[in-house]
């Protein structure tokens, strides 16, 4: 008899193996397209942060407080990255799964979906790092963010893969077509990607329009970002800090809920 | 020993019932068919028991075990062929085994020997590197079983094993499923083809509109409804109006499919024909088709009743 048919008690835990494999199988399928893989992970903003630092850089000159506009911009950068892939992977990807049946098939084996959701937030968080760690490394390179800087916005990249893998999942789950689920990036990513104080600082805004900013999700992980890049951390970042924390919360017994309500018929 | 129970389980999709109060008994090493037409709830009953699907009413036990409480363990002792595959397209053909297998609690190491075990079983050795997309729609069926293989289930639940299959590897994959039975592996699936459900199954339960209509191995079956010999009538000559006539005049139990009447009920010998004109008779066995026509037709009625 192999462990697989042991008995396994019933409800309320986690079986981190579950969670484990579906990560590891991501992983897996992902590393199988690498060379693919790394147009997104470099290229793609290289591109992003070459043109905006060293283009729109040229105009905008000296940031009070901030230095260059480049070492504004950066953190902003890395962050909206990460997000993309986030939301990435727990909208598009996740949605093709549900389609081809991968959760289904996970079911049949010893599986629940509270184990599902987490294996993919923690593989949105994977998502998130590896971008970072890219995006990141590049602007090191041309000295917009010190090297020291690193593991906090890594630290702050787990919160960009917990609550914007959650918001992909939520639309993953609500979506009768991929046409439906092409919304999260018109209405969440894109907007939030240039209002979020990434690219500009959300004072520059009317001021109407500045509540609604800072309650932006991205908001709160970029002013983060950009705390860490400085080495500037204060109260602000508290509540920074405990607002990712409080999103992180919410969203997921509601994307457990919602893909049960997906998967179980 | 009991490996499935089924205790008047229902399942209700708004205010349809696509099951609707189903009890049966699936002993240990045998193969249960529920053999019935698209609709009959066949993989409902098939999704409930895997854990897919809430229970409506009533309960199931898989060795003992109440589904709807132990969903868990009970998926642990499961090997589920869903009828969509579920093969992973992202993962080659020995990935796809492998991290199943770390799935259900192999380790890494443990899943890599089980993947070669069942590579060869189902000879899909040499295929073991290639891309899903690049099998055979009967390798890919044959992958599917083998996966809900990796963890040695003691039951397996097969949702229409051989449906869109070509004749060969609808063979091929019947020769497998009784070597699999030959090491006394207890066998739950669902089929609507009926040769299909006469070779595999040792007992049979006729669905039909969420409801078992009746149970028991194939030859039980066959003789209870169709008889033992049964006659197709062809009209050659003769036209359905009066063929239909005398057969009603006649009091045989027939059934009009195709350009063909179907004469069910000998016993012995072929049912007694009243002579009629223009008609080429042939005389045959009674098979699972006439009874599931008999049987399908009479719920037909009820329903309409």
């Amino acid at each position: 008899m192999t462990t697989a048919t042991t008995l396994v008690p019933e409800t309320g835990f986690i079986r981190w193996r579950s969670v484990h494999a579906i990560w590891w199988r991501h992983l897996l399928a992902l590393s199988r397209v690498w060379q693919v893989a790394l147009t997104w992970f470099v290229i793609e903003p290289a591109v992003v942060l070459l043109a905006v630092a060293l283009g729109i850089g040229q105009l905008v000159g000296e940031m009070e407080g901030f230095g260059t506009y480049a070492m504004f911009v950066a953190p902003g950068i890395v962050i909206g990255t990460a997000m993309f892939h986030a939301i990435f992977e727990c909208s598009w990807s996740t949605f093709e799964r549900i389609g081809q049946s991968y959760y289904e098939t996970a079911l049949t084996a010893p599986v629940t979906i509270p184990e599902i959701v987490l294996a993919e937030l923690l593989f949105a968080v994977t998502r998130a790092l590896i971008s970072t760690v890219a995006v990141a490394g590049f602007a090191i390179a041309f000295g917009w963010i010190p090297l020291a800087a690193l593991p906090g916005l890594m630290l702050v990249s787990v919160g960009v893969g917990t609550v914007f893998g959650g918001i992909g999942l939520l639309f993953a789950a609500l979506s009768p077509s991929m046409h439906a689920l092409s919304l999260v990036f018109t209405l969440v990513a894109t907007p939030l990607y240039f209002f979020s104080g990434t690219f500009f600082p959300i004072a520059v805004l009317p001021e109407w329009l500045q509540p609604v900013a800072w309650a932006a999700p991205l908001t709160p992980l970029v002013e983060l970002a950009r705390g860490m890049a400085l080495g500037e951390l204060g109260r602000v970042h508290i509540y920074c800090a405990l607002y990712v924390l409080a999103l992180t919360a919410l969203l997921y017994p509601l994307a457990v809920h919602l893909m049960r309500r997906r998967l179980m018929k | 020993m009991i490996a499935i129970e089924a205790r008047s389980v229902v399942k209700t999709f708004g205010a349809l019932r696509a099951v609707d109060g189903v009890s049966f008994k699936v002993e240990r090493g045998e193969t249960y068919g529920l053999l019935g037409p698209n609709g009959a709830g066949k993989t409902s009953i098939m999704r409930m028991l895997a854990g897919l699907s809430p229970i409506s009413g009533g309960e199931l036990f898989l060795s003992g075990l109440n589904v709807a409480e132990h969903s868990r363990a009970v998926r642990a002792r499961l090997g589920v062929v869903t009828q969509a595959d579920g093969l992973d397209g992202e993962l080659s053909v020995r990935q796809n085994l492998e991290v199943f297998g770390f799935l259900v609690g192999l380790s890494r190491r443990q899943a890599r020997i089980r993947a070669d075990e069942v590579l060869g079983f189902f000879r899909l050795g040499d295929r073991a590197s290639s891309e899903v997309d690049e099998l055979s729609g009967g390798m890919r069926r044959r992958l599917a079983i083998a996966r809900a293989l990796m963890g040695e289930p003691e039951v397996i639940i097969l949702d229409e094993p051989s449906t869109g299959l070509d004749p060969e590897s609808r063979i091929r994959v019947w020769e497998e499923l009784a070597e699999l039975k030959r090491a006394d592996v207890t066998l739950l699936m669902s089929t609507h083809y009926m040769d299909e459900a006469e070779t595999l199954c040792d007992r049979i339960a006729i669905m039909h509109s969420g409801r078992i209509l009746d149970e028991g191995t194939p030859p039980e079956l066959v003789s209870r409804h169709a008889g033992s010999a049964a006659m197709d009538i062809r009209p050659n000559g003769s036209s359905r109006e009066s063929i239909r006539r005398q057969l009603d005049a006649s009091g045989l139990n027939y059934r009009e499919v195709g350009a063909l009447f179907r004469v069910t009920g000998g016993h012995g010998a072929p049912p007694a024909l009243p002579t009629i004109d223009g008609i080429q008779v042939t005389e045959r066995a009674a098979n699972l088709e006439d009874v599931f026509l008999a049987l399908a037709g009479r719920g037909l009625q009820e329903d309409q009743a």
